[in-house]
């Protein structure tokens, strides 16, 4: 048996990982380290493929309405973990806070999201955690 | 050898203890992010009227049984041998930037994924329906599908191939593992991170079912034009679903001009 530097360091860092991975990495996208809390009005819900799309109009610090795009997971995913057409439907109108990370390609106020607190306060998932926190306690 | 162990154990050792020197985070109870809890085996595996093993059923990827895409926990990494490359290939995949790389995936620009890419290059559920003489794969992912005839009939002759996304394929049984044999796979496809193929592709995907709850695929990847020698995968375990296949289509692509936008900018030097 001979195991070289080579394999070394493929097996500590180039190895491949169980297919579980969403439809594209969504961190060559987006910036994981360009991420914030977003609360505005929900103005509408796209349920696409391969990604859903939610409206939201925010509001900068000098109060003037912001309308920002957030990019969620697949609708398969969305269904799955609770974030139905309907469940999501039910916050157009009403205020939603988000977790998003902003593009890497400097387009304005177009983010990735991990996390929507909906109107009724359930913090859904509704992509990948870029941040890799998995949430923290700003959420709660 | 045994310095080069050595090596290995200390530095395989360190992960854990540079894994938990960093900050716990707390776990947000969103709705919707998943607990990974393995399925237990279910018993044995059915069989069909032929005698031969039944894998029909709806398969998540990963031993939950479910969709795994927020799992709480990192996928468990398969240990796995590096893709033997020529040296013109590997050089040639090194050159390409995280956004080229993501460029290049079917599963990004939406195109069909192929063979191996209908499991290697796919997240969501399939569903495989068998008969004796006949395997039928659906996939999720955009709603892809192939049938594939299990009774070990040749390939088509060389001069009746024409260029397949899935290729030409023909199955036949191992013992209780179905092998697929793919060849004449269009060049569009790619394995994954960047592996183009050549016209000479030749997949072997391997499918077999330990338990009732268990699917296990593996695949052989030939290339002379591309690999310096064959290259096989670790066996990647799937899990029985208790849920339908959802409709999939992908109807609403942004990331192709978003990433391509980006790259423009990091080319430039602006990003």
């Amino acid at each position: 048996m001979k195991v070289t530097l080579a394999t070394i360091i493929y097996l500590l860092i180039g190895l491949p990982s169980a297919p579980a991975f969403a439809h594209h990495a969504f961190a060559v996208e987006f910036d994981a380290k360009n991420c914030s809390d977003i609360k505005g009005i929900l103005t509408k819900v796209s349920y696409e493929n391969p990604h859903a799309y939610i409206f939201v109009d925010a509001k900068n610090a000098a109060g003037e309405v912001v309308p920002s795009t957030f990019q969620l997971s697949s609708t398969s995913n969305l269904k799955r973990g609770g974030a139905t057409y309907a469940a999501m439907n039910a916050s157009v109108g009403k205020e939603v806070l988000v977790r998003g990370c902003a593009s890497r390609n400097g387009e304005d106020n177009r983010y990735a999201a991990s996390f929507v607190k909906l109107a009724d306060g359930t913090i859904q998932r509704v992509g990948q955690d870029v941040e890799g926190i998995f949430g923290n306690k700003i959420w709660r | 050898m045994k310095t080069y162990i050595g090596v290995m154990l200390a530095a395989a050792l360190m992960l854990p203890a540079a894994a938990g020197a960093q900050e716990k985070k707390p776990f947000v109870e969103a709705r919707g992010s998943v607990k990974p809890v393995p399925l237990p085996p279910g018993g044995p595996a059915p069989r069909m009227s032929d005698g031969h093993v039944d894998l029909s059923g709806n398969w998540f990827p990963g031993p939950t049984g479910k969709a795994n895409a927020w799992s709480v926990d990192p996928d468990p990494r398969v240990p796995e041998d590096p893709v033997p490359f020529q040296p013109w290939a590997e050089a040639k995949i090194k050159a390409m930037s995280r956004v080229d790389l993501e460029l290049s995936s079917a599963n990004v620009t939406c195109d069909p994924v192929g063979t191996p890419g209908m499991f290697v290059d796919n997240a969501y559920m399939h569903l495989i329906d068998m008969k004796p003489g006949l395997f039928i794969h659906l996939i999720e992912n955009n709603n892809r599908w192939r049938v594939v005839h299990t009774d070990g009939r040749p390939h088509k002759k060389p001069e009746d191939l024409e260029p397949l996304f899935n290729g030409d394929e023909t199955a036949h049984w191992e013992g209780d593992t179905l092998v697929i044999d793919s060849i004449s796979i269009d060049e569009r496809t790619s394995i994954r991170d960047g592996w183009f193929h050549s016209d000479q592709l030749h997949v072997i995907e391997r499918l077999r079912r330990p338990s009732k709850n268990y699917l296990e695929y593996q695949f052989t990847v030939e290339d002379p034009k591309v690999l310096t020698k064959p290259w096989t995968s670790a066996w990647r375990v799937h899990s029985l679903a208790n849920e339908d296949l959802t409709e999939n289509f992908c109807t609403r692509n942004e990331n192709v001009e978003q990433l391509k936008k980006l790259n423009e900018q990091q080319k430039s030097g602006k990003k």
